[in-house]
């Protein structure tokens, strides 16, 4: 072996510290980097040189950089997501419903009983022009409250209905640079390369992707990946993004389309895009419906109490409530037929001092509706359901949350950069180098040694 | 380690803020996601607490009306009373007809203390009306009353039809009972005469009632005789307003044109109470008082002893029979006593019962609230204490 053959040993391992000091300092560059995979550098004994018998061994090879990463908990990871978006979405637009159905001075249930109320003081003095006014500013308010209530579902509805428009658009933007991705680490693979980088951001927006919406995740041969929407939709096939489309529906609610024209919503169930979409079609009309019903029915019931009186001019009691023509919209739209405090029935005989039909009217809120339950036990259920969903959705989302968390601890202790690992790597290479550099050095003066052998300066 | 930190601090300041908001609001449930199957429960007992607090009201606003009626008829038992013995003194047999006059004098002003009393009004409603209470009950009576229809031309006939579904009464001071004619469709002038006659020969009206047309064309009903008289009213188109024929009015005498109408108003979940006596029922349906009064007056001034006598006996019968009518009322007030009581205390157990669905005991609000505090001072501390610590400190 020769000094030569020595140096350039030791110049190899000078570049192999280098290079791992390379690497330990883009790990803790890149520390707090989100979906920053930890790379380790990838050392290699250099082939030996046979000298008849003897075998010599010719330094360090720099092979390369490799990203540490565990595929089944990102794609855990990535599941959770989906299911945690979903929830959070849920979780909002309750959250901004319930103080609709919270009790207050104002909400349905308050106003009902005050209704009720004030029908039993008029029983006391149903000639009095007093108590009769009463009547009919505690139907008006209780009218009002289910027009606020219904409003407030509607209002929400037609927010989430816009947030579905934003959060396609989102997703078309992220499928395309996914896709864009797909080509260039394809390219490195071809080359023997690991993704790196490269792979790491397209890690991160699969991730984002699935914030928003039910995402499968297919590894190809080349080093890319297909995705598509929970249901088998494709969004991503090669270096081609599938976009989705958004169309208005029969309902007057935004639907989303495949790229082929076929209706998908039905079919997206997670996701922040699968939770508002639920939120919108399903729970929101379901409340809709049932304070529809109890509106049509409680209003039904109560002008059909009232026509069985007479008013304070001895005439035939007519409708208190006007109401739609159909159950649907009739929480939106009642409101009182009467505003003259002298046309409530509450005369049984025709006489002005007559009570007899106060006690039908009230008989309202104790006798079942067409559902079956009474006016105020239909309401109660209905603040129970609404209860009930927000408490399930804060349920589910703080239970995605602390599974996720989990997970991320599992995800950071393999691809996660720790900066004490990283310093005593820091450490450990900067030892190499020193002592690859003394290598230099010392074979600097043995050749110095050699240069000078047989002058006088040797002697 | 910093994820793990953050959510700690997370959890621990919204254990934080939910104990805190439990302490300012003294409440466990503060919206409907707290505890739904308490906010559903507590929707029913808000409702049941406003039923409570109106029946507590009602009682409030039907005692008065109740106390203002018994003591009118307090009123009417001691003027009764001053008859009776007015009554009997002019039955002595030892009176002049001077002294009997002015016992009469003073009898009159006793029916017209008992009438004043049978129209006593409490905020505007008559108390002894039945549910007619917009009107004085107690009616002078006169011998005829005259249609308006009529005067001018075209003269009333009897075979004039009238109108469906129209009502005419006819209130008898004398048998002190109310004779009501409802018109079915075809039904004339006629039809009203014939069944004016066989209220007549039934008793419900005085003997010789009828309803005939006059010779100006107008319809006239009434008792055609000086001694007994009616009140009459009708919603008729047909007919016009019942007006008392001028001159007609017949001393002393009182027709009852209320109803017998019972409001009741709710004062519990299961309990309704009967809030006023119809006055026909107290004073002239059953025995008539004020006819006996009449009757009383007019033998004073001129009947026989046993005459005296005969009516002092009927206003005696009336009086016991006022009296008993009176039982009713002053149970249903002293039910109302002992009702305002159980509903107070009705309203102290859904208190209960609403603080313990969503209330919280203070003293455990308080100690979750320093147990939050602990926990996140801890939780903040151990952050403190871990996140800043890396190799690097040791390797300076």
């Amino acid at each position: 072996m020769s000094l030569n053959t020595s140096l350039s040993i030791a110049v190899q391992a000078l570049d192999a510290a280098t290079g791992a000091l390379q690497a330990t300092n883009n790990n803790i560059a890149n520390a707090n980097t989100p979906g920053y995979s930890r790379q380790v550098v990838i050392l290699q004994e250099a082939a030996p040189t046979h000298d008849g018998n003897l075998s010599q061994g010719n330094g360090v090879v720099l092979e390369g950089y490799q990203s540490v990463r565990d595929e089944l908990v990102q794609s855990r990871i990535q599941q959770e997501t989906q299911a945690q978006s979903g929830a959070n979405a849920q979780l909002a637009s309750m959250q901004q419903i319930q103080p609709a159905f919270t009790t207050s001075t104002q909400d349905i249930g308050t106003q009902m009983s005050a209704l009720f109320a004030s029908l039993s003081s008029l029983s006391t003095n149903p000639g009095s022009a007093a108590s009769r006014q009463g009547v009919i500013t505690t139907g008006q308010n209780l009218a009002a409250a289910f027009n606020s209530v219904s409003s407030t579902l509607t209002t929400q509805q037609t927010n989430l209905n816009s947030q579905v428009t934003q959060d396609v658009g989102q997703i078309n933007q992220l499928t395309s640079q996914i896709a864009a991705l797909n080509p260039q680490l394809a390219q490195l693979k071809a080359t023997g390369q690991d993704g790196g980088t490269l792979q790491d951001q397209q890690n991160q927006l699969v991730l984002n992707l699935s914030a928003l919406t039910s995402v499968s995740v297919t590894k190809t041969s080349d080093g890319g990946i297909t995705l598509s929407t929970g249901n088998g939709t494709p969004m991503v096939v090669g270096s081609e993004s599938l976009a989705l489309q958004t169309s208005t529906g029969a309902n007057g609610m935004t639907q989303v389309l495949d790229s082929n024209g076929a209706n998908v919503t039905a079919s997206l169930n997670s996701g922040d895009l699968g939770g508002t979409i639920q939120t919108r079609d399903q729970t929101i009309p379901g409340l809709l419906n049932q304070l529809d019903t109890l509106a049509n029915q409680f209003g039904t019931a109560f002008n059909a109490a009232q026509k069985t009186g007479f008013d304070q001019n001895g005439k035939a009691g007519q409708n208190f409530f006007t109401l739609p023509a159909t159950v649907a919209g009739s929480a939106a739209t009642i409101s009182m037929a009467i505003s003259n405090p002298a046309l409530i029935a509450a005369s049984s005989d025709g006489t002005s001092g007559s009570n007899g039909n106060l006690a039908n009217l009230s008989a309202v809120q104790t006798t079942a509706l067409a559902a079956g339950q009474t006016p105020g036990s239909a309401y109660a259920s209905l603040v129970f359901q609404v209860g009930s969903l927000t408490s399930n959705a804060n349920a589910e989302s703080t239970a995605t949350s602390a599974s996720l968390l989990q997970l991320n601890d599992q995800l950071s202790s393999v691809s996660g950069v720790s900066i004490d690992q990283e310093s005593t790597n820091l450490i450990t290479y900067q030892q190499a180098y020193e002592a690859a550099a003394r290598v230099v050095t010392t074979i600097q003066a043995m050749f110095q040694i050699t240069m000078s052998m047989g002058t006088a300066a040797a002697e | 380690m910093v994820p793990d930190m953050q959510y700690a601090m997370q959890q621990s300041q919204q254990a934080l803020s939910t104990a805190l908001q439990q302490v300012s609001t003294g409440l466990r449930v503060n919206q409907p996601s707290d505890d739904p199957a308490a906010t559903a429960n507590m929707v029913a007992s808000l409702a049941a607490s406003a039923s409570v607090d109106q029946y507590t009201k009602n009682v409030s606003s039907v005692l008065p009306q109740m106390q203002t009626a018994d003591s009118a008829i307090s009123s009417i038992v001691t003027s009764l009373s001053t008859a009776v013995t007015l009554g009997t003194s002019g039955a002595n047999g030892t009176n002049s007809a001077a002294d009997n006059a002015a016992l009469a004098g003073q009898l009159q002003s006793v029916l017209s203390s008992v009438i004043s009393q049978a129209n006593t009004a409490y905020q505007g409603s008559y108390v002894f009306g039945g549910t007619a209470s917009s009107t004085p009950p107690f009616v002078a009576a006169s011998e005829t009353y005259t249609s308006a229809e009529g005067s001018t031309a075209p003269p009333l006939t009897a075979t004039l039809p009238l109108t469906a579904g129209s009502v005419t009464t006819i209130s008898d001071a004398s048998t002190g009972k109310t004779f009501t004619f409802t018109v079915t469709a075809g039904e004339t002038i006629s039809n009203l005469s014939a069944a004016v006659a066989g209220a007549a020969a039934a008793g419900t009206l005085s003997a010789g009632t009828t309803a005939t047309i006059n010779a100006t064309g107008q319809l006239q009903i009434g008792t055609n005789s000086g001694t007994s008289g009616v009140v009459v009213s009708s919603n008729d188109p047909a007919l016009g307003a019942m007006t008392a024929t001028p001159g007609t009015s017949v001393a002393n005498a009182y027709a009852y044109v209320g109803n017998s109408g019972v409001n009741t108003v709710q004062v519990g979940d299961s309990m309704n109470v009967g809030t006023n006596l119809p006055g026909g029922q107290m004073l002239t349906s059953g025995p008539n008082v004020i006819a006996s009064l009449n009757t009383l007056i007019k033998a004073l001034q001129g009947g026989t002893t046993a005459q005296i006598g005969a009516a002092t006996t009927a206003i005696s019968a009336g009086l016991n029979y006022v009296g008993q009518q009176r039982v009713p009322l002053d149970n249903t007030m002293s039910q109302l006593s002992s009702q305002e009581s159980y509903l107070g205390q009705e309203t102290l157990t859904l208190t209960t019962q609403q603080t313990s669905l969503v209330g919280i005991n203070l003293a455990v609000a308080a100690t979750n609230l320093s147990q939050a505090e602990l926990s996140n001072s801890a939780v903040l501390a151990a952050a403190a204490k871990v996140l800043p610590q890396t190799l690097l400190d040791y390797l300076k």
